[in-house]
């Protein structure tokens, strides 16, 4: 059975971060639908289409002692607004998007950061580059690995786990072979080697330059990582300033 | 073994006393809506303003601070009601607050939170549609989307208030029916009402009932989602306390994995209300015994109907009240009985006609339906009212489908030209 890398780097990063694993919460939608808590047992929600990032906001309002990590496709087609604003407000939550480069459950159809797919007159239309919009919209932690950088997509998930803020880390794999019981087609292996092979580490790098073609290599890394007060903490500031004794700090 | 509401029936939950601000008020019925919320628990809402509704937000925000709540203005409604089912599902009481095109964002996310069996409430302060329409007045016209608005087979409950009086009070029922059925719960009030400004009176918080969530008791390694009581709706528990949730918007089984054909549990999403119903449905009825003629109305039309009947009375004409309260799920029995009894059904409503198709599925060709349409914008004329109820009164011959009873300024407006 073929197992996506994703599951190991994720359960390892958890282990790492020391994170309760019940406090851990996963937010999905229908552009990624990941299995790992099917085998990892933590909560998942599987939410409608491109909300997963409101959804996971509502949760840690709810209970800001979850730890709520979102996992998406390519979210910045359904949904890119949201994506913005949770992290120009700087929401307490771990977005990992996986970049397949096309739905993977909706095959051949097109996807805002496609390179290329099963599209019959090939594409023509430019790819979003993910982390300068997460960049751009203030977001506190910013990195981008295939799912072969085992070894730093694991830190980066520790790194991102541990911090508060709205972190982001896109992942390029393959969509596929993430349903466990199906073995995958040697095409997808090429692909996952084909993309760890075609990628350069450029940790630092301004994210005005991660853009990725076909022409250049795929450049991965850290890009970006700094502190900033989240929206509770944002809330909770403000609140008690202005209303004063009154006023009990949320948590 | 019972859990839930079952094993726990005789608990009675009195409102918080921190929650409720006891006295009496002149507000208008947004505000009072939100201090309904927040008596009834609330502690989240998650909006975005739009006029007419606006109020009530605010008035929550303004709040919210001092009860332990929060509060976040979204980038738009779509993101509003996702936040509400995540903040429901970490353990709070949640609303959101809306008007018509806000509304209509909404609807992908009420059928995730009927389908996930989310208990929330939302309150649609509605104005005149389609689309931006008349964005600082009254219209009735969400009504039928309220229902059907999502894709799918699931039922709501929908509430239309009077009153600032009532916008309290059915908030706080609102929130009572939503935890107790795990549905979404709407109170479809209309701008007249939502702008209102009238005396409230904030009982004590120990006269308040509150029904709790039905968390589930046992033990957590057996606990399966979607597994219902007698009463066809399961106990909930919340994300982060180790119950290994997996919880789909996709047609699911009991323990909510995917599954790739229809479910017992989808058929129970409509069946927990529509064989609850008679416990839901709350109507007012006046002067209905001896009646000729009843008048079937809703929200604000439902007050204006009373001098429009009033009228008709002093002139001999025995008509009956029938105000629904609860519009959904639709009291399919009541009328199809009083159907028997009467000559006619006058329904006026502010809009060109959606409740009054309920009325006539129900009346079975029994009795006439008088339509009074109204476009929108204000409310009906009770003059108009006195008419439609005279001429119902009056025919004598049985008319098939929906008889429109166009007012005066009905002609002004859409047949000058002709």
């Amino acid at each position: 059975m073929k197992i996506h890398p994703l599951f190991s780097t994720f359960a390892n990063a958890v282990k790492k971060a020391e994170i309760e694993s019940d406090k851990i919460c996963l937010v999905s939608d229908f552009l990624y639908q990941p299995k790992i808590s099917e085998y990892l047992g933590f909560d998942l929600f599987h939410v409608t289409r491109g909300r997963s990032i409101p959804f996971a906001t509502g949760m840690k309002l709810g209970n800001p002692k979850l730890k709520v990590v979102v996992f998406v496709g390519d979210l910045i087609t359904l949904g890119g607004n949201h994506f913005m604003h949770a992290s120009r407000r700087n929401m307490d939550i771990v977005v990992i998007c996986v970049n397949n480069f096309l739905y993977p459950k909706i095959n051949g159809k097109k996807s805002p950061t496609i390179k290329s797919a099963f599209s019959p007159y090939s594409v023509f239309e430019r790819p979003v580059n993910i982390p300068h919009v997460a960049r751009s919209s203030r977001a506190v932690y910013v990195a981008r690995w295939t799912a072969l950088h085992k070894k730093e997509l694991t830190e980066s998930m520790t790194r991102a786990l541990g911090k508060s803020g709205f972190s982001v880390i896109e992942v390029i794999s393959p969509g596929n072979c993430y349903f466990a019981g199906i073995p995958a087609s040697p095409k997808e292996n090429e692909l996952i080697e084909f993309y760890h092979k075609n990628s350069e580490i450029k940790n630092d790098e301004d994210t005005k330059n991660v853009e990725i073609t076909a022409e250049k290599k795929i450049i991965v890394g850290k890009f970006f990582e700094k502190k900033r007060p989240t929206y509770i903490d944002s809330y909770n500031e403000r609140h008690s300033k202005v209303i004063g004794d009154k006023f009990k700090i949320y948590e | 073994m019972a859990f839930g509401i079952e094993a726990e029936k005789e608990v009675i939950m009195k409102a918080n006393k921190k929650d409720v601000l006891t006295g009496s008020y002149y507000i208008d019925g947004d505000v009072a809506a939100a201090y309904g919320a927040i008596a009834a628990g609330c502690k989240f809402v998650g909006g975005y303003p739009i006029t007419p509704s606006t109020e009530a937000f605010e008035a929550f925000v303004h709040r919210a601070p001092y009860v332990g709540g929060i509060t976040i203005q979204m980038e738009d409604e779509l993101g509003s009601i996702a936040s509400i089912l995540g903040a429901v599902w970490s353990g709070k009481k949640a609303m959101t607050i809306t008007s018509g095109p806000g509304f209509s964002l909404m609807m992908e996310n009420i059928g995730l939170g009927a389908m996930l069996e989310t208990p929330f409430v939302l309150l649609n302060v509605q104005r005149s549609g389609p689309s931006t329409g008349l964005p600082t007045q009254a219209g009735q016209a969400d009504m039928m989307q309220s229902r059907w608005g999502a894709n799918g087979d699931y039922e709501i409950i929908a509430i239309s208030p009077d009153s600032p009086q009532e916008m309290f009070d059915y908030t706080i029922k609102a929130f009572n029916l939503s935890e107790k059925y795990r549905c979404p719960v709407m109170i479809m009030a209309d701008e007249c009402v939502g702008h209102m400004t009238e005396k409230v009176v904030v009982p004590e918080a120990d006269k308040i009932n509150i029904e709790p969530r039905r968390f589930y008791k046992g033990p957590k390694e057996k606990y399966l989602p979607f597994k219902p009581d007698k009463d066809l709706v399961p106990p909930m528990a919340k994300a982060g306390d180790g119950y290994k949730l997996h919880i789909s918007g996709l047609t699911h089984d009991e323990k909510g994995y995917p599954t790739f054909s229809q479910t017992p549990d989808t058929k129970r999403l409509v069946d927990k209300i529509r064989l609850n119903a008679d416990k839901i449905i709350e109507l007012n009825e006046d002067e209905i015994d001896d009646a000729d003629v009843v008048v079937v109305s809703y929200g604000i039309t439902s007050r204006v109907a009373i001098r429009g009947i009033e009228q008709a009375r002093a002139k001999g004409l025995k008509v009956g009240n029938l105000r629904l309260v609860t519009v959904w799920p639709f009291p399919e029995k009541r009328i199809a009985e009083l159907s028997k009894k009467v000559k006619a059904f006058v329904v006026p409503e502010i809009n060109y006609g959606q409740i009054v198709y309920e009325v006539e599925r129900c009346a079975h060709g029994n009795a006439n339906v008088v339509l009074v349409p109204h476009g929108g914008g204000f409310v009906h004329n009770p003059e108009d009212i006195f008419k439609a109820i005279k001429y119902a009164a009056q025919e004598k011959k049985k008319v098939e489908g929906i008889i429109e009873h166009k007012t005066e300024l009905y002609r002004l407006i859409h047949e000058k030209n002709s």
